[in-house]
Order: structure tokens, then C-alpha cells, then sequence
């Protein structure tokens, strides 16, 4: 049993973002894992920023430790126009805050490399958070045809399952922002967990959770506070709630106890093109189908259905408040 | 005349007025002749036509079919009139002939109809018919959008005179029949499904999310059989080979009544809720033939492909035990 006391061993590939920022926190709050490096993405904020924040958000946590690996600027096939959140996150990323630039660089390996070599050096034992567009990991299993076998488990942040996406009605944004690394992730065999936007709607942080952030002395919930009005602004404009999702949180907290989601498990593919670009369908298998299609013998990956929310919150409240 | 066969239909149902006038576009099929013959039983409706379009059969053998039923149901008068044998894009059509059988009739080969179509073209006829009546006429449509979509473009304001058009396709967040993001009878021809979708004119959409949810089972099949309806032992024979493809496919012992539940849909919309948003159907990649509603729940900051489209009404909830009721009067009935 000694085995199961030792710290799940994670890389974020993140692209913060405000609710990547509490999710970073929350996975440095959490005795249940050893976060042994961040890589960023474009997503939220192109890639450069992203690095930025992500390099301020271990000094604010200091937690210079940590490595950071810059990733991929592009998309897997080499698009440069890039779908950018900055009108859900301001301009910086962290709610308009203009924070001094970070001391610390990134390392030299690029974030695929990183990702590559950390699951070869720890076969089975490193679990890839994926909170932005899948580029890198894409990225890294065509560098590796061994990585979708040597990462322990991908749990990603990403797709809309039997619901309207979040940035058109067909596609969630992570996806939407490189369907063509999507399509490859989760063809990959690669031990798999996504959740997406269906579950993560369940977790709301509400303007009460957030005063009482505010009257915390923590400092992941003081700084947090800071960050969070364009957050709950834009919610307010495209949703009418006086309250967040949490979709990061949700996510990182799914790594570290699973046994938050309940899950299905089938294959997912993602469209590539036309005015459905970036739409995520899950074939569960409970339907036998008289041709071959699209979907036939792929691997499968399991999809988060259900959420316990009110542990989510309690976890997200705790761990932010006790730091 | 056309209006010779209105009164004749008028008589045969004894009523005068306040019936819906109805075209159904359709590929017979066992669920269309089923759909088929419950209108032909009905007070509330008065049907000026059949239409004709590839889906479960070939366009060619729907039309026979379609003259079959007429025949069957003593309608020789009624048109028929064929419609297009290839989708919008051309290309052979997709058949189901592995869900409806060889003749589309479930295997049963009867002898050919002695009647013949009309010399008007399947959007011929709609768009006459539509014109003849304005805001009077609805449209059924149980197969692939073909012909709907070329009356769409051959006349402008067929959108807007149409009274409305009850489509069977399509599938809301649930897995396609197809394959799973595609329903068959948009998957048939999803140019056209878009250009309907999108036309601007009043359209009930009944996806497979809603029909699958209503089911004859083996014992309602056989209390058909023993019915006295008049159509009983005809749709008892063809339902066989039905039946046993559900087995197979989805493990159903019965059957789904995917085109008459888009029938009930037209006379009794209050057995169901509708959800009101715009659809979009995907025409390439590996979704295509995906319908997707825009279900308004958010604000988007920017336009989209949904964005300045007129809203449909898709069925989203059921009264199975309520629909199930009416189908078994009507295909019981006497």
C-alpha cells in the first residue's frame, strides 16, 4: 500500500487564464499530487503570455521550483489564427491586473519535449492536465509513437458532450481551438479522462463563495479575489448568472480524486472542418451500426457524466482558503 | 381539376372544412406506409398528394409503393408525383434497403400498382399546390429534404406560403442511426436539410431522439395483427421484416415509429414539447448529416453560422403512452 501514499505525479498544460490560475493553485494545494512541471498554450492568451503567467502564478505561489516549458504558438497544422479568449480573462489573462513581469524563464526544452520525456522517465506514472487547446500533446505523441503508452493518464478539459459548445453552439473552446489536436488525442489509445463543458456548467462559484474568499486570509483566495471581475463580468453578459464556471478547477480536481466525475467510456472523434468545427461526439457503443463509419475500432476514452459538485466547491473553498 | 379530388376526399372523410391539407413527401418504407395509411384515416386531415423521394428505397420504387398504398387504400385518384432520384450534390443515393427490405415493403413482393404518377415533378407539385392554397398546405416530410429543398428553389415564396413542413430528421444531442452523428434521412441529402432548416419558413422538426422513444412492441404488433383495422393484416405483413432488423440493430424486439410519431406530430403537436432555436446540419467531414440547435442558452459575443437564422420548433419532449394511444386508434381503426 506504500505505492498508493506516494504524490500522482502531474504536469499542467495550461493557458492561463483565470480559472487555469485557481486550478494551478488548487493542484499546489493538494498533498495528493507533486506537480513536476507546467506547459503553456495559446487558449486563453497566446502562448508567450501564457508562459508569463504561468511563471508569475509559481513566484506568486513560490513555487520557482516548478519548471515551465513554453509550447506550441501554432496549431497542429501550422494555423496561426488563433481563436483567443481575452474578451473572458482581460487582456493580460489575469483579470487586467498589469502584475509585474515574472524573474523566471522558461526551460529550453519545448513543452511536447518536456511532456515526452517526463512520461519516459516515469513510465505510467505522470498524469497530463490538459486545460487549454490539445497542440502540445498532439504535438508529443507524434514526436513519440511511445508517449500515448508511457503517460499514465490525459485528463483534459475539452468538448461539449450532447450540449451546445461555448464558442459558437457546436464547438467548446479548447477544442474548437485545435480540433485537428483534438481528433488526434483522443484517437491516440492513450489512458484518457475528458470532461467537458456538460460537467464543468455544474460547478458554479457564486459571488457569496467569492466574499467569502475575500474575508479569507489565504492567499491563493485573496489573490484570486483580485483576478476575478472580468471573469464574473463576461458570465454576467453571456450566461445572465451572477456566478463562474469553474471549468479548470473541476478538472484538476478530477485528477487528483476521481472519484468526483462519473464516467462513460467510448470513442470520440472530432470534426475538423465545416460550420461544426471542433464538435465532440461520443460513440458509447450501445448502438450497433450497419457500416463501417468513422468511429469504428478506434480506441476508446472515458468521458466525465456526472459531477459532485458540492465537493468540488468544498474542495476549491478549502484549499484556497487554507493557504 | 385538382379540386375533383379534394371533394372527393372531403367526402370520404365527411368533413368540410377545418381539415389541414396535407403533401406528404415520403420513400414507402414500412414506418412511411404506416404513417401513410393513418392519414388517409384521419377526420383532421385532407391529403392533397404524395410526393416521392430516395431514403428507404430507391425514388423509383417509392413512387410504385406510394401508387401501391394509394391503391390499397382505395385512393387511385390521389397524385403521385416522383421526385428527385439523387440528392442535391448528386451521387447514387444511400438506401436502407437492409431496414425496409428489397421492395422497400418489407419483402412481401406484391404485384406491381396499375396506376401511374403525374407528369409533375415531386417540387412541381409542391410549389403548385402551396400556391393554389397560400398558408393552407403542409408538408410532411418523412424522407431526405430533396424535394422540399428544390421547391425552396424553384419557387421564392414557398417558404413563406407553405403553412409549415413536419420533417422527420435528424438527431438532438443523441447518437445518428447513420452512424453516430448522423440521422439516415438528413445523412441522405444534408445540403438540402440545411437550405430547409434555414428557409425561414414554419417547420416542426422530429429528430430520432424523440421517435426511438416510441415503440411497438411485440405485443402491440400482435394485437394489430388480431385488430379489425383496415389496414391491419397489410401492416401486420410488412412490419415482419421490420420487427427482426430492430433485433438485430438494437436489440428492440418491436419496432420504432419514426414516421408516424412525425404524423401525430402534425395533428396533435400537444403531445409534445418543442424547444424553438435555429439548426444548422453539417455538409462535410466526418459529421456530416449532424443537425445541431442553437438551444439559446448563451449570448455570443461574435456571429456564428447559427447567427440570423429564423428559429424551428424541435420536438423535445414526448407523451409516449398519449402518442402511442393514437397511433393504435388510427391503425386500428375499422
Amino acid at each position: 500500500m506504500a505505492t498508493d501514499t506516494e504524490p500522482k505525479k502531474i504536469i499542467i498544460d495550461t493557458d492561463p487564464g483565470i480559472d487555469d490560475a485557481m486550478a494551478i493553485f488548487l493542484a499546489l494545494q493538494s498533498p495528493e499530487v507533486e506537480v513536476i512541471g507546467l506547459t503553456t498554450i495559446y487558449g486563453n492568451v497566446y502562448t508567450t503570455l501564457a508562459t508569463r503567467n504561468a511563471l508569475h502564478l509559481l513566484e506568486v505561489a513560490g513555487r520557482t521550483d516548478i519548471p515551465v516549458a513554453e509550447g506550441s504558438h501554432l496549431t497542429l497544422t501550422k494555423g496561426t489564427k488563433l481563436h483567443i479568449a481575452d474578451f473572458v480573462h482581460g487582456a493580460d489573462g489575469l483579470g487586467n491586473q498589469n502584475f509585474p513581469p515574472p524573474k523566471g524563464k522558461p526551460i529550453e526544452e519545448s513543452a511536447a519535449a518536456f511532456l515526452v520525456h517526463q512520461a519516459k522517465v516515469n513510465p505510467g506514472k505522470v498524469t497530463v492536465v490538459a486545460l487549454g487547446p490539445l497542440t502540445n500533446i498532439a504535438l508529443a505523441i507524434q514526436l513519440d509513437p511511445e508517449f500515448a503508452k508511457n503517460i499514465g493518464q490525459i485528463v483534459i478539459l475539452g468538448g461539449a458532450f450532447a450540449v451546445n459548445g461555448n464558442v459558437n453552439p457546436a464547438a467548446e473552446a479548447n477544442i474548437f481551438g485545435d480540433p485537428d489536436a483534438a481528433d488526434v488525442v483522443f484517437t491516440s489509445g492513450a489512458d484518457i479522462l475528458a470532461v467537458g463543458i456538460n460537467v464543468t456548467h455544474q460547478v458554479i462559484l457564486t459571488s457569496s463563495d467569492r466574499e467569502i474568499l475575500a474575508s479569507s486570509n489565504g492567499k491563493f483566495a485573496q489573490y484570486l479575489n483580485k483576478i476575478l471581475d472580468v471573469y464574473f463580468s463576461y458570465h454576467q453578459e453571456a450566461y445572465n448568472t451572477k456566478g463562474v464556471y469553474l471549468h479548470d478547477p473541476t478538472v484538476v480536481l478530477a485528477a487528483v480524486d476521481p472519484s468526483i466525475v462519473t464516467c462513460i467510456e467510448g470513442i470520440v472523434r472530432v470534426q475538423t472542418s465545416g460550420i461544426t468545427r471542433g464538435l465532440t461526439i461520443l460513440y458509447n457503443k450501445q448502438k450497433r451500426f450497419g457500416e463501417i463509419h468513422e468511429w469504428s475500432n478506434k480506441p476508446t476514452v472515458k468521458v466525465a457524466v456526472t459531477v459532485d459538485a458540492p465537493r468540488v466547491m468544498k474542495l476549491v473553498m478549502d484549499r484556497l482558503m487554507d493557504s | 381539376m385538382a379540386s375533383l379530388i379534394n371533394n372527393a376526399n372531403g367526402a370520404v372523410n365527411g368533413v368540410v372544412g377545418n381539415v389541414e391539407k396535407l403533401i406528404i413527401d415520403t420513400d414507402p418504407g414500412i414506418d412511411d406506409s404506416m404513417a401513410i395509411l393513418m392519414a388517409f384515416q384521419s377526420p383532421e386531415v385532407e391529403v392533397l398528394g404524395l410526393t416521392t423521394v430516395f431514403g428507404n428505397t430507391t425514388t423509383e420504387l417509392s413512387t410504385l409503393n406510394a401508387l401501391l398504398l394509394c391503391e390499397i387504400a382505395g385512393r387511385e385518384n390521389l397524385p403521385v408525383a416522383e421526385g428527385s432520384s439523387e440528392p442535391l450534390k448528386g451521387g447514387t443515393p444511400r438506401v436502407a434497403d437492409f431496414v425496409h427490405g428489397e421492395d422497400g415493403l418489407g419483402n412481401t413482393f406484391l404485384p406491381p400498382p396499375k396506376g401511374k404518377k403525374i407528369e409533375l415533378s415531386a417540387c412541381e407539385f409542391l410549389v403548385e399546390k402551396v400556391s393554389e392554397y397560400p398558408g393552407e398546405v403542409s408538408v410532411l416530410a418523412l424522407g431526405p429534404l430533396t424535394n422540399v429543398a428544390l421547391a425552396i428553389k424553384r419557387d421564392s415564396s414557398f417558404a413563406s406560403k407553405v403553412k409549415r413542413i413536419v420533417i422527420l430528421g435528424g438527431s438532438f444531442f443523441a447518437l445518428g442511426n447513420v452512424n453516430p452523428a448522423a440521422e439516415a434521412n438528413i445523412y441522405g441529402d444534408p445540403e438540402a436539410a440545411d437550405i430547409v432548416f434555414t428557409c425561414g419558413a414554419n417547420i416542426v422538426v422530429v429528430g430520432i431522439n424523440i421517435t426511438t422513444q416510441v415503440q411497438f412492441t411485440d405485443a402491440d404488433l400482435l394485437q394489430l395483427k388480431e385488430s379489425k383495422g383496415k389496414y391491419a393484416p397489410f401492416l401486420s405483413d410488412i412490419c415482419k421484416f421490420y420487427r427482426d432488423w430492430h433485433v438485430k440493430s438494437d436489440c428492440v424486439h418491436g419496432i420504432f415509429l419514426h414516421d408516424p410519431v412525425s404524423f401525430v406530430a402534425l395533428v396533435r403537436p400537444d403531445l409534445f414539447t418543442f424547444k424553438e432555436g435555429v439548426v444548422r446540419v453539417e455538409t462535410q467531414g466526418i459529421c456530416v448529416g449532424h443537425t445541431l440547435l442553437d438551444q439559446g442558452l448563451k449570448n455570443w459575443p461574435s456571429s456564428n453560422p447559427w447567427t440570423g437564422y429564423s428559429p424551428v420548433s424541435v420536438a423535445w419532449t414526448v407523451n409516449v403512452e398519449g402518442i402511442l394511444d393514437y397511433i393504435r386508434e388510427l391503425v386500428m381503426k375499422p
